[in-house]
């Protein structure tokens, strides 16, 4: 987050209103990830890992090509590998993870402090350090395990969808850099197109199944995935209905205001309580002519 | 010159309220022994940590607290060893004062209608023992109260080593439990102070008045009265 003043802003956590002012529009960005011709290079991976200059993480070795067991606190961009049985064979499916970048973003639903998560104008979701505190509500509100705290600045980080680059018009580093073509950027409303065509052309190829994942649990992500076997999202260690968790919700948008109002009113309660009955005592005259021992 | 008048102390109450309890000491009454106080203070000054740095992150509402402790990150690092300080606190406040708060049957009843006739001043105070049905319940709350926040707070401290429902369900219970507590803690000073006047010394000082303790605990005073004339006999 380091120009953000470049953009407006949507959505800010623990606060009521954002800054849009309404006086310009700006179309929401999304990235289109094609898992049917990513080939696993892992280019994005290095290149997500330069453009924000994070440090390097020693991989692990998990039984398959995939460079670590989860997304990491320096480690945003992961190629998930996975192996399916499926029509007498299996398939070996490679999908882009990170951040969706949710229309309706569960961490920043969770989030209670004002201003560390925000979503722009474009709808690019972001975590900003000077405000984030590190709780860790956002691991509880986001739907697609994403959030990662890092032990040694004390806050959250995640893909930002390289917003120092989209707010200047460039594409993300992850885009920049994929050799295939599966990764592309440009307006939501061009990324669920042209997906929806490569949709089209795997059905006609075989494919009944495919899809185009933009989960409308959460509003629809800034990140749409075309998936070959769309009736198991599972496969690619997606969820199959992703949404903000209740209760997160309910703890934000009921019990928060309930309970604030429980604790003013018993202030009021008390003052009231005061005002109409007074202290308990025993006062003057009465206090002196009782026999106190016996009594 | 005159010789070295021996030292006296300047008030006998409060010397004796230092390791007695229970006892009459000229026109007062020792009701909380030193001891019994530090534990008290040591379970508020550990819960108001607790609260004062908890509720900013609760809501920005009550986001000014956080200004108190040096802002809202220095917060979310000091409120969760508040809390454990908190429930050792309230640990040894349970065991000190346990066997005090054993509740009896008709204790039950401050559950129902009689906690507001009591506020209304209308209830029969004349069997009250040293605590109230109403003080029993609320060392009984309090105390599951602590066990709650305390579970709840170790899985919002450390999200990724517990289930994922478990996690959401900790928030919630993390927050009832805090406005419960909240309320009854509102309550709790109120009646403390305000509402029941020579209570608050009992708290500080260590002793009551005769007349308080008859007023408010009139069972617990006969005690005191025949257990003072037993020792003279």
């Amino acid at each position: 987050m380091s120009v953000q003043q470049n953009l407006e802003i949507r959505r800010s956590s623990a606060s009521v209103w954002g800054s849009l002012s309404g006086m310009r529009s700006v179309p929401t960005v999304s990235k289109y990830i094609d898992t049917t011709t990513c080939i696993g290079c892992k280019a994005c991976e290095a290149a997500c890992i330069e453009w924000n200059d994070l440090r390097r993480v020693a991989t692990e070795q998990t039984g398959t090509y995939q460079t670590l067991p989860t997304l990491h606190a320096e480690y945003w961009n992961l190629i998930r590998f996975n192996e399916r049985d499926f029509d007498g064979g299996i398939v070996w499916l490679m999908r882009k993870d990170q951040c969706m970048h949710c229309d309706e973003p569960g961490c920043l639903a969770a989030c209670p402090a004002p201003g560390a998560i925000v979503q722009y104008a474009n709808g690019i979701v972001d975590v900003n350090p000077d405000q984030c505190i590190g709780c860790r509500y956002c691991e509880t509100g986001c739907p697609f395990d994403v959030p990662r705290f890092h032990q040694t600045t004390g806050k959250m980080a995640k893909c930002t969808l390289c917003v120092d680059r989209v707010s200047v018009g460039l594409e993300p580093a992850c885009i920049k850099a994929c050799p295939t073509g599966c990764l592309q950027f440009g307006t939501k409303d061009d990324m669920v197109a042209l997906g929806a065509r490569r949709v089209d052309q795997l059905k006609g190829t075989g494919f009944a199944n495919a899809v185009l994942y933009d989960p409308k649990g959460v509003h629809g992500t800034g990140v749409v995935t075309v998936l070959a076997h769309g009736d198991h999202p599972e496969w690619y260690d997606l969820p199959r209905d992703p949404h903000v968790p209740l209760l997160v919700k309910f703890w934000k948008s009921v019990l928060r205001p309930l309970g604030g109002i429980a604790i003013f009113g018993a202030v009021i309660g008390a003052f009231a309580h005061y005002t109409k009955f007074g202290p308990k005592e025993v006062r003057g005259a009465d206090a002196r002519d009782r026999n106190l021992p016996d009594a | 010159m005159s010789a070295a008048r021996p030292h006296r102390p300047f008030d006998t109450a409060v010397v004796a309220a230092r390791d007695r309890e229970d006892v009459i000491v000229g026109n007062e009454i020792v009701r909380h022994r030193l001891a019994s106080r530090l534990i008290h203070w040591s379970v508020a000054l550990t819960f108001f940590v607790s609260v004062f740095t908890g509720m900013p992150i609760w809501t920005p509402v009550f986001g000014w607290m956080a200004s108190l402790f040096g802002g809202l990150t220095v917060c979310r690092l000091l409120h969760p060893w508040a809390g454990v300080a908190f429930f050792l606190a309230s640990s040894v406040m349970f065991l000190h004062w346990v066997a005090d708060m054993r509740l009896e049957p008709r204790d039950r009843e401050w559950l129902g209608p009689k906690a507001f006739a009591y506020m209304r001043y209308e209830t029969d105070d004349s069997d009250v023992g040293k605590y109230n049905g109403g003080q029993k319940l609320f060392f009984w709350a309090a105390g599951l109260g602590a066990v709650g926040l305390l579970l709840s707070g170790l899985l919002m401290w450390f999200p990724r080593a517990f289930p994922r429902l478990l996690l959401e369900f900790s928030y919630l219970i993390h927050d009832v439990t805090f406005i419960l507590f909240a309320v009854a803690i509102v309550f709790h000073i109120y009646l403390g102070t305000a509402a029941e006047p020579g209570t608050f010394g009992s708290m500080v000082r260590g002793t009551v008045t005769r007349e308080w303790a008859r007023l408010h605990h009139a069972r617990w005073y006969r005690e005191v009265i025949s257990g003072e004339e037993d020792r003279r006999r």
